[in-house]
This record gives structure tokens, C-alpha cells and sequence, in this order.
């Protein structure tokens, strides 16, 4: 009799314990903590939907965590929030390396761009320089003013590059390249031009 | 004996039914239905172009998949009702809708920007070559580039499917070709200014009576006509076509500007082949009294720099050789015309410049057109 009782009680206790279950709090930090840290590394922009997705899983986590938090103590069961919080973490990690390498990968492509945009107008530049000057110069005056105009654009794309704002930097540069190579076939024309006359003295206008 | 073999025939009958009978809490087709679903959604971009309805789907779809991953009723009776499947079903018409909402918004936005795209451009195209037929290039600075390259940049963005970056870059093209017609209208505006041309005609009118009264020579340079006349003893003899400094609408201020004087001078000097790199020149009294005080005041005012010259050898001339055909400040003929001219002056022979005679000029018209393109901006 005393030994069925023991048994009993014995069995009362362990249901108790296993029925007062804890909430996984240290995983839902770490859970949080990484979803912040995609969030800062551009996952929201460099792998929208991974992230949108992500924060799906986060709030599924709370709402199961508050689901199990209103229950009676003996029912709650937070194996499901533990699942999700691993789960992701996990996720949080990998989305975050991804969109760190994509971010990389743009800020690349939009830095060869301003490179390439900047070797043109170099080159557009290195064009006008060899123009004679004096009587000359007229003919190319217009075209000085735009490659100064270049210059100042080849800024903008470093603002740009420098906000984080890579697509931006990217069709600035694209842009100021195509322009430069228009520049730079106005001033091979006008060159040919000049080039057949002589470079005149300078005079007072 | 015969009963219990019954029975155990009936209890295996019965249970191979309720077996076959269970099916699954939710058909595969419709997960695959709603991963499809979630693909349509990031194809047309939901995430950056319409991120609160995708983040709402996600939310569901996110919280239903960890429902059926984690559920334990994946087995249901035939009977029972699953509320699982039927949150998924309203979760796949709810993302149906979005999808076919997203197209519609997508092909839309499409539409409008490009249309808008092809206007602007359109615009950018009149106005830039309006502007180079008054030579206002050089006037308008770095402000030509830098218009070109929004309007480039908002062809990129629009061919990346970033409708709303080219709608914003063809926003900032249209305030900035705005600015252009501005800053041309500031500075060229006083060819469209009544009083300015009636002074004009009035100094043209009186260079004209001049010749009559001493039956002599004398030359009228329309600038916005870009259109030189010989007068002899007052009457028109013949009118030329001339091309003007680089800058050469502008009133002439320093030195290299490129500017075309404006006023009464004479010719000083006749300078014949050999004599001139320019085929043959008329040498011009520029800078005279005039000038001299107008540049002193401008200098007094601040207007012009302190170094800046006030600049000079302003002549009527002919064509160095056939491939260079700019002046820096100059007035310049054909060789043909110079020749003929060259011939009917002599020294002394005054030749008033002036902006325009009349207010239908060249300039003044440009200018109303781009102020007509900027209102449909």
C-alpha cells in the first residue's frame, strides 16, 4: 500500500515538473538578436524575400510563445517555440552571409563601374588637352564644358557609393561612361577638323 | 467457432476501411500550389515593390508551414474538417489575388513610366537642340551633362524594372531641364525685351541715317539674326550670313568669354591676305569709351572678377581654312562674302552690333518655345 502511494506520488511530481516547462528564452534572444543582425548586415535589401520570410518565422515564434505563455502551467509545451527559435537562427546566419556577399557583390560591380566612368572621362580629358589652342580652342570650347560637367558628375556616383546606394552609383556611372564615349567621338571629329589647320596664337577676344 | 471467424473477418474488414479511409490533414498539391504562389510573388518583386502585402503572405504562409510542419494531425478522418487546409486554401486565394493585384500594379507602373520616360526624353531632345541653335551650351554650364545623365539614368532604372527610381529620376530631369529654360531666359531674356530691341533699332536706324547723310558705308550685325548688311549712302546693298563667338549670344563682358560686343564701333584696320591668319579682317575699335565704362561699372559692381581683361581684337573676318569654322568673339564670313566686303569698306566705316531688330527673332522665339516646353512640364 505504502509502496503505491510512493508510486504515485512519485509520478505526480514528475508530471508536474515536466508540465511547469520554461519558455526557451536564451533561444528566442539569440533567435532576435541574429534576425537584428541580418537586418543590419542589408539582408532586408539584398535578400528581401529570405528576410521578409524570416520575419514570418520570428513572429510565428512569438505568437506560439504567447500561445503556450496563456496556457495552464501543467499544459504549456514549448517544444514547437524551441523548433522555431533554432530553426531560426539558423536561418538568420545564412541569410545574413548571403546578403552580406550580395551587398559585396554590388558595391563591386558599382565601384568597376565608377572606375570605368572615370578611366572614359580620363581619357575624354587627355582628348581636349591635345586640342591646339588659340583660334582652335572655339571649337572644342563647348565640349571643355561638358567633360568639366563629367567631372563633377563622376562626384555624384561617389555619394552615391559612399550612401550604399550601389544600383544608384551603378547607372551613374553607366551613364557618365556612355556620355563620355559621345564626348570623346565629338572631340575626335572637331580634332580631325583642327587637325588639318594650323594651331593659331593666342589673341586677345 | 464459426462467429469468431466472423468476427475476426468483420474487425479486419473494419479496420482496413478506417485505415484507407484516413487521408492526409493537407494535400500536397496545395503546398506546392502555394510555394508557387510565394515564387509569382518574389518573380514580379513583391518583396522591394510592394514589401507590406508580401510580408502579410509571408506571415501566414510562414505560420501555416510551421503548423504543418510541426502539427500532429497530418492524418485526419475523412469526416473531420481540417482547419489547417482551410486557413491554406484562404491563404492561397488571398495570394492569388495579390499576385494578379501585383501584375496589374506591375504592368501599370510600367506604362505610366514609360510614357513618361518617352516624354521626357522627347523634351530633353527639342530642348537640347533648341538650345544649341541660340548657342546657349556653354550658357547653361555643367547643367547640360548633368541632365543628360538623369535622363539616362532613369532609362537604366527603367529597363532594370525600378519604376519608381525612374519615375523619380524623370522628375529630377524635368526640374532640371526646368532650371535650364530659367537660367537661358535670365540671360537671353532681353532679346525678347521690348525696350532693349527698340534701342537696338534705334542705334541701327541711326548708323543707317548716318550713311545716308554722308553717303558713305555702314554695317548692321543682327546677332540673333547672326545676319551682317551693308548699307551704301542709306540703302541696303546686300546681307550676309555670319557665325558669332562660341558664346556669342551673350553680352560681351571679359576677356575669353566668347562673347560678341554689343554697340557703335569702326573698322581700324583692313588687314589682307597675309596679314591675317583669317583670309581677310575688318580690325574693329573694341574695346571704345563705351565699353571701357560699361566694363568699369560691371567691375565696380562685382559682376566681373578683379584679373578679368576687358579683352580686344574684335574684327570681321573670314575663314582661317574650310575645317575651322568657330571665332572666339569675332564676327566671321564665308571667304566669298568676305571678299565682296572686304572690298565695299574703308576705314572709318562704322558698324553697329546689336542683340536683335526685331522681337520675332531667332532668340526670342527659341526662348517662347522653351518656355511652352516648360509648362507642359
Amino acid at each position: 500500500m505504502q509502496r503505491r502511494v510512493s508510486l504515485a506520488s512519485l509520478a505526480l511530481t514528475l508530471l508536474i515538473l515536466a508540465g511547469c516547462a520554461d519558455p526557451p528564452t536564451q533561444q528566442i534572444q539569440e533567435a532576435e538578436k541574429a534576425l537584428k543582425e541580418a537586418q543590419q548586415s542589408g539582408a532586408a535589401k539584398y535578400s528581401a524575400d529570405e528576410y521578409a520570410k524570416l520575419e514570418g518565422t520570428l513572429d510565428t515564434l512569438r505568437k506560439e510563445v504567447a500561445e503556450q505563455d496563456g496556457k495552464f502551467a501543467l499544459f504549456r509545451d514549448y517544444g514547437k517555440a524551441q523548433q522555431l527559435s533554432v530553426s531560426a537562427k539558423a536561418d538568420s546566419d545564412r541569410i545574413k552571409a548571403t546578403a552580406a556577399q550580395k551587398k559585396e557583390e554590388a558595391k563591386g560591380a558599382a565601384m568597376q563601374a565608377q572606375q570605368v566612368a572615370e578611366e572614359a572621362v580620363k581619357a575624354t580629358q587627355d582628348l581636349v588637352a591635345k586640342a591646339p589652342v588659340g583660334k582652335d580652342r572655339a571649337a572644342v570650347e563647348a565640349i571643355k564644358n561638358d567633360v568639366e560637367g563629367l567631372k563633377s558628375l563622376l562626384k555624384q556616383v561617389q555619394v552615391s557609393i559612399d550612401k550604399e546606394d550601389y544600383p544608384a552609383a551603378q547607372t551613374q556611372a553607366k551613364a557618365i561612361y556612355d556620355m563620355s564615349q559621345g564626348v570623346s567621338t565629338e572631340i575626335q571629329n572637331a580634332l580631325a577638323k583642327v587637325g588639318r589647320g594650323k594651331p593659331a596664337p593666342s589673341k586677345k577676344k | 467457432m464459426v462467429f469468431g471467424h466472423m468476427n475476426r473477418v468483420l474487425a479486419s474488414i473494419g479496420c482496413a476501411l478506417c485505415l484507407s479511409g484516413c487521408v492526409q490533414a493537407v494535400p500536397p498539391d496545395l503546398l506546392a500550389a502555394l510555394e508557387t504562389i510565394d515564387r509569382d510573388l518574389i518573380a514580379l518583386r513583391a518583396p522591394e515593390t510592394a514589401p507590406e502585402e508580401y510580408a502579410e503572405f509571408v506571415r501566414h504562409w510562414v505560420s501555416l508551414k510551421s503548423r504543418v510542419d510541426l502539427d500532429d494531425d497530418l492524418i485526419r478522418w475523412p469526416w473531420e474538417s481540417s482547419d489547417l487546409e482551410n486557413d491554406l486554401r484562404r491563404l492561397y486565394v488571398v495570394g492569388e489575388h495579390t499576385v494578379s493585384q501585383l501584375h496589374d500594379r506591375q504592368a501599370s507602373q510600367h506604362r505610366t513610366t514609360e510614357s513618361k520616360l518617352a516624354r521626357l526624353e522627347d523634351r530633353f531632345h527639342r530642348i537640347t537642340s533648341k538650345v544649341e541653335s541660340i548657342d546657349g551650351r556653354i550658357l547653361l554650364g555643367e547643367q547640360v551633362v548633368q541632365t543628360g545623365l538623369l535622363v539616362k539614368q532613369a532609362r537604366t532604372f527603367f529597363e532594370q524594372k525600378e519604376y519608381q527610381r525612374a519615375i523619380q529620376a524623370v522628375e529630377q530631369a524635368d526640374h532640371a531641364l526646368a532650371a535650364q529654360t530659367s537660367l537661358l531666359t535670365r540671360e537671353l531674356g532681353r532679346y525678347a525685351d521690348d525696350r532693349r530691341i527698340t534701342h537696338w533699332r534705334t542705334m541701327a536706324q541711326q548708323t543707317i541715317d548716318w550713311s545716308r547723310i554722308h553717303q558713305s558705308t555702314a554695317l548692321v550685325v543682327s546677332k540673333a539674326d547672326r545676319e551682317l548688311t551693308l548699307y551704301k549712302n542709306g540703302r541696303k546693298v546686300l546681307s550676309y550670313p555670319v557665325r558669332l563667338g562660341f558664346n556669342g549670344m551673350k553680352e560681351k563682358q571679359f576677356q575669353g568669354d566668347g562673347a560678341t560686343p554689343e554697340g557703335r564701333y569702326r573698322i581700324t584696320d583692313k588687314r589682307g591676305q597675309g596679314q591675317t591668319q583669317f583670309y581677310r579682317a575688318l580690325v574693329l575699335d573694341y574695346p571704345n569709351a563705351e565699353d571701357h565704362r560699361r566694363f568699369a561699372l560691371a567691375k565696380k559692381s562685382g559682376r566681373i572678377g578683379l584679373a578679368k581683361g576687358i579683352g580686344g581684337q574684335i574684327e570681321i573676318h573670314g575663314v582661317e581654312n574650310q575645317f575651322i569654322e568657330q571665332t572666339l568673339g569675332c564676327v566671321m564670313l564665308d571667304n566669298p562674302h568676305m571678299n565682296v566686303l572686304y572690298e565695299g569698306v574703308s576705314l572709318g566705316t562704322p558698324v553697329t552690333i546689336v542683340g536683335a531688330l526685331t522681337g520675332q527673332n531667332a532668340v526670342a522665339l527659341a526662348l517662347s518655345e522653351l518656355e511652352h516646353h516648360r509648362e507642359e512640364i
